[in-house]
């Protein structure tokens, strides 16, 4: 395998940051085979463009674990925000006063009423396809779905949705030539970012409604009411994390299910598999393959010395497949007795909103297989995926059509 | 059989409860607790699918 070499060295591949450099475009589709090379020839590799991989499952569980040793603060990633991101860039002991108010609002039982709402949006997206026998699903589903669950939850106008597309997609793929434009427009789209948010709190603060946004302004921390920056430091993050992320997850789980039918035929059959379904593909697929992180101070990891201030690569996607925990990693069962998993990271700062990205997932396996059961990939044409996180971008499916009733 | 789960562990991934609801509940963080530390025989075999799926390794089992 060359792919992870070479690509650095590729001239035309603008710099990216540190997330990105491993894995391009080319190999998103199947990073398994990276991942396994990475284990066990380079379980600590350094690269020119800015960041140390760590790829095996111990290194990775002992990172997610040690926060205040691998910080996940500001100097770990910059996508345009000007203050620390809220929780996930506050280290401890700050950071725990702000997921006792985060965490029970993403807690099951919290998220477990939406998901009415959630399977018939999810009804409504396929309504819309549903009678052409085909779709591009990243277009017609697996970017509508989460979005629009998002502004319901904070309140905010379906309109906006495009808006908030163009918002993520400039901080997550910046349309750049080069490392500055890159910068200019993430620095230029965060500003955006927080002025929306901001007009809209002071309409919320006019005429309190019962949405998210509404209840941020009663929110107390420790006896103190979050200060607008806190509450606009945590909306940033949410919409950079709530996103893409499910996007990337639905997409990925879609394409490996069109493109392995008897997979797809299990979960039609018995939907009660769906749930352990979901946590196999998140292992397997690890939509989020890796999260920055950058030392606080010098550590061994793997008979390596890794020094303060050095920016690392926690590779997830690595650590799901590494057979040191996982016995036949390579077999996708959606029966795996022990799932240990961590694609949703791990530590204190495990991806708040795990639970709702679950139900979302859910529902749409459960939708999708109840209302388009025999969908595959449109012949001759083959998903695309983009790395970074990786959304599958262009994911041409066909199926049967319901018969017709007049 | 005695199950625990180390408070200081947990961050909440929620797979415990979500795979063995008898043996395991959350509080509303949505973090584990368990309201018995006795397991009784026939729930065993759930005790220690928790155990298993917990990322944090926060759930133990003792026989």
């Amino acid at each position: 395998m060359d792919a992870v070499s070479d690509t650095p060295d590729t001239p035309d591949t603008p710099e990216m940051p540190e997330s990105q450099f491993v894995l391009d475009d080319k190999t998103a589709s199947e990073p398994q085979p990276i991942y396994r090379m990475l284990r066990e020839n380079s379980p600590i590799l350094r690269t020119d463009e800015g960041g140390t991989v760590i790829s095996r499952h111990e290194d990775v569980e002992f990172a997610l674990r040690h926060s205040e040793l691998f910080s996940s603060d500001m100097d770990a990633i910059s996508i345009g925000n000007v203050r620390p991101l809220i929780p996930l860039q506050i280290n401890p002991p700050e950071h725990v006063k702000y997921r006792r108010l985060l965490d029970p609002l993403f807690a099951p039982k919290q998220v477990a009423l939406l998901e009415n709402d959630v399977r018939k949006l999810s009804n409504q997206l396929i309504d819309d396809f549903i009678d052409s026998g085909e779709c591009e699903f990243n277009g017609s589903f697996a970017i509508p779905l989460p979005c629009t669950v998002f502004l319901r939850l904070l309140g905010l106008p379906l309109e906006d949705l495009d808006l908030f597309l163009e918002f993520k997609n400039n901080i997550i793929r910046p349309p750049a030539k080069d490392q500055a434009e890159f910068e200019r427009i993430q620095a230029e789209t965060g500003q955006r970012i927080y002025a929306y948010f901001d007009k809209v709190l002071d309409e919320r603060e006019r005429q309190p409604r019962d949405d998210l946004m509404s209840g941020f302004l009663e929110a107390e921390v420790d006896g103190h009411r979050l200060t607008r920056e806190d509450i606009l430091d945590i909306c940033y993050l949410f919409l950079l994390a709530g996103l893409d992320t499910v996007t990337a997850s639905v997409g990925c789980m879609v394409s490996y299910l069109a493109s392995h039918p008897e997979q797809r035929q299990r979960l039609v059959d018995d939907p009660a598999l769906v749930p352990g379904a979901v946590e196999e593909l998140l292992r397997w697929e690890t939509p989020v393959p890796g999260v920055p992180r950058v030392l606080t101070d010098g550590v061994e990891l793997s008979g390596e010395e890794l020094q303060s201030g050095e920016r690392v690569t926690v590779l997830l996607g690595s650590a799901n497949i590494d057979e040191h925990e996982f016995p036949e990693p390579d077999n996708v069962d959606f029966e795996r007795p022990a799932n240990r998993h961590l694609a949703f990271g791990g530590g204190v700062h495990r991806c708040l909103g795990s639970h709702l990205a679950r139900l979302e997932l859910r529902v749409a396996l459960e939708t999708l297989h109840e209302r388009i059961p025999d969908y595959t990939i449109k012949r001759g044409e083959e998903p695309q995926y983009s790395m970074g996180i990786r959304a599958v971008e262009y994911l041409p499916l066909v199926f049967t059509p319901p018969a017709r009733t007049s | 059989m005695k199950v625990r789960v180390d408070p200081d562990r947990c961050v909440g991934h929620g797979r415990c409860y979500a795979l063995a609801p008898e043996v395991f509940e959350a509080d509303d963080m949505g973090h584990c607790f368990i309201p018995g530390e006795d397991v009784p025989p026939e729930l065993e075999e759930k005790a220690r699918i928790g155990e298993q799926n917990c990322p944090e390794h926060a759930i133990t089992v003792e026989e």
